[in-house]
């Protein structure tokens, strides 16, 4: 984990308020793994408002040219707040603060292409920023990741063009019927467990609070591993402030409260006590 | 925002003394971080150089570990942010056992901020922390809003406070010990001078202000407990004020702290009466702020030609 002040490199306008913020940062790009993220203040001048830093999944690594040369990090910021309003304006050649790549990372061991088939991804609009390295390197172990993508409405569905460019399966679904099924993501993520559920599965999932919980509940139903990705607001994120809590799971070894910026953002689904959002 | 080295720059001038004595206990300079805000301070090292401050207070500690409240346990606000996190810690054992021996290998004064539900919580964590070497002070939370009982009641009457101070002090025979005041009281004078006659080495001042913040489509307030405590740059007129009048009214040091994020704001509390500082809220989204304080006082020094940082202190002209 690095303290960096970086270069904005580009700030792309993806609809329905997101846009992808490319930051120059060969550094920080080197030690990114999948599901770590990176803590980024909102405007230049360290003393301005909003103060505090804020959390964003590392989307893509970005390299020089074709090389294997890491040069920077792509983050998916969208517009909901101060702090998200201030970055979506910022300008190429802007500096900003970041710290990171920070947090408990997607595991994904070399043997695992030898026990499983299919990964299930879960994703619940922007959600889907912190699946993309974690596709990327399941594939290269031998996985097929199989993506189940949901949101409100087709615009919502932004930065699908790069797992499409993967080649790999992909199930999308929006409530408003406009891309893919309408209902729920969890409804095609049902049948593709009871088609093939049971052995060589894993499951990672990325969104809102209640498609996770709902995700965790069919991982449950088929006995298939769940890793989460959650977000939270966050003071340090270095875990020292003790801020950013979810409850454990009641049978958890661990203490009641965990922070998702040191024992998360990635956690196993059993960890937590889905009854009891943070927010 | 470059990891500073510990390495000083070319001196323009004379090297200025910023030791510092609180109580009997030399501080190299008068620089600290402040409890909850700098965990157990190995979570900072790798971000700044930790033996560049004069000391740690470290995250609040009672005899048995505390959970802490349920989230939402932060919500920003305009220039800082509220907080009721709850006194979540490990536990003293576990403090002295796994935090205690890593904190002890850099060359910083260890303050520990002890918290409790009663005052035999108190006294209980107080004397299980004399036993260990390497304490330079506790500090008696006795001001945290964020507790259901505890803390907060010894701090509306000064006779509380008094009391706790005076029996805390006793069961301290080889540690010195602080006093960490609440600003939610009408005069802080009262509440400095009971510390002074209880036998306090110190007193830190300020803690949280009480605030609160509502999200209007839900109707519900943003954090858990309902209500938090206030930090940040908001809070330093306040606390300044607070700072200055402890200061007027007693002989032990103060230590001064609420929203000092850069070394202008430590200068302000140096002068109104503050022996050092604690650094807190600003360490969330500037890491090395108190280091970038620490050497950024010496520079003031070196450049005013001023030999020595004590005589800034208190030397306010009203």
């Amino acid at each position: 984990m690095l303290d960096r002040r970086v270069k904005v490199k580009d700030v792309r306008d993806l609809g329905a308020a997101n846009y992808l913020l490319t930051l120059s940062s060969p550094e920080q790009a080197r030690l990114a793994h999948p599901g770590q993220f990176l803590m980024v203040k909102c405007c230049e001048d360290v003393d301005e408002n909003p103060l505090l830093r804020r959390p964003f999944s590392i989307f893509a690594v970005r390299h020089h040219g074709r090389t294997a040369n890491p040069i920077g990090l792509e983050i998916l910021v969208k517009d909901v707040g101060i702090g998200t309003h201030k970055l979506v304006q910022a300008r190429p050649g802007q500096e900003l603060c970041t710290l990171g790549p920070q947090g408990h990372p997607f595991q994904v061991p070399k043997e695992m292409g030898g026990e499983v088939r299919f990964a299930c991804l879960v994703a619940g609009g922007v959600g889907i920023a912190a699946l993309y390295l974690l596709a990327r390197e399941l594939l290269a172990v031998g996985v097929a990741p199989v993506l189940f993508y949901g949101a409100r409405g087709a615009p919502e569905l932004v930065l699908r063009d790069y797992f499409e460019r993967l080649g790999i399966r992909i199930y999308y679904a929006t409530e408003d019927g406009s891309l893919g099924e309408r209902g729920l993501v969890t409804v095609p993520l049902a049948r593709f467990l009871k088609e093939h559920g049971r052995k060589g599965l894993k499951m990672y999932a990325c969104g809102p609070w209640a498609m996770m919980r709902a995700s965790h509940a069919l991982a449950h139903e088929y006995s298939v591993p769940c890793d989460v990705s959650l977000e939270a607001r966050m003071g340090c994120s270095l875990g020292a402030c003790m801020g950013c809590v979810v409850q454990a799971a009641g049978d958890s070894t661990q203490a009641r409260f965990i922070r998702v910026c040191m024992e998360g953002p990635v956690m196993n689904s059993r960890m937590i006590d889905w009854e009891h959002p943070p927010l | 925002m470059k990891k500073i080295a510990s390495v000083m720059p070319e001196k323009s001038g004379k090297q200025p003394k910023m030791e510092v004595n609180i109580g009997g206990v030399r501080f190299k300079n008068p620089v600290l971080t402040a409890s909850g805000t700098f965990a157990y301070g190995i979570e900072f090292a790798h971000l700044m150089d930790l033996n560049a401050i004069g000391g740690i207070v470290v995250k609040g500690i009672s005899m048995k570990p505390i959970e802490g409240n349920p989230p939402p346990r932060i919500y920003e606000t305009s220039s800082g942010m509220l907080n009721a996190i709850g006194w979540q810690n490990i536990g003293a054992t576990e403090f002295v056992s796994k935090k205690l021996p890593a904190l002890q290998k850099y060359h910083i004064n260890i303050i520990v901020n002890v918290v409790g539900f009663s005052l035999e919580d108190y006294l209980e964590v107080t004397r299980f922390l004399n036993d260990f070497p390497g304490i330079a002070a506790l500090e008696l939370n006795i001001s945290c809003p964020n507790v259901k009982h505890g803390g907060f009641h010894f701090n509306k009457d000064p006779r509380d406070t008094y009391k706790v101070t005076a029996k805390t002090k006793k069961a301290s025979p080889n540690i010195p010990l602080w006093v960490k005041l609440s600003p939610n009281v009408t005069d802080i004078r009262e509440f400095a001078r009971a510390c002074e006659d209880a036998g306090a080495d110190a007193i830190s001042a300020i803690n949280t202000l009480v605030g609160m913040a509502i999200d209007v489509e839900k109707r519900r307030p943003r954090l858990h407990f309902v209500t938090g405590g206030l930090s940040g740059p908001a809070i330093k007129p306040v606390a300044l004020r607070m700072v200055w009048q402890a200061a007027s009214e007693v002989k032990i040091p103060v230590i001064g702290m609420g929203g000092i994020a850069n070394c202008e704001d430590a200068l302000e509390f140096l002068i109104a009466g503050a022996r050092a500082v604690q650094v807190g809220t600003a360490n969330f989204y500037n890491p090395a702020a108190s280091q970038q304080i620490a050497l950024g006082l010496e520079e003031y020094c070196r450049s005013r030609g001023i030999k020595d940082i004590n005589s800034i202190v208190g030397s306010l002209q009203v």
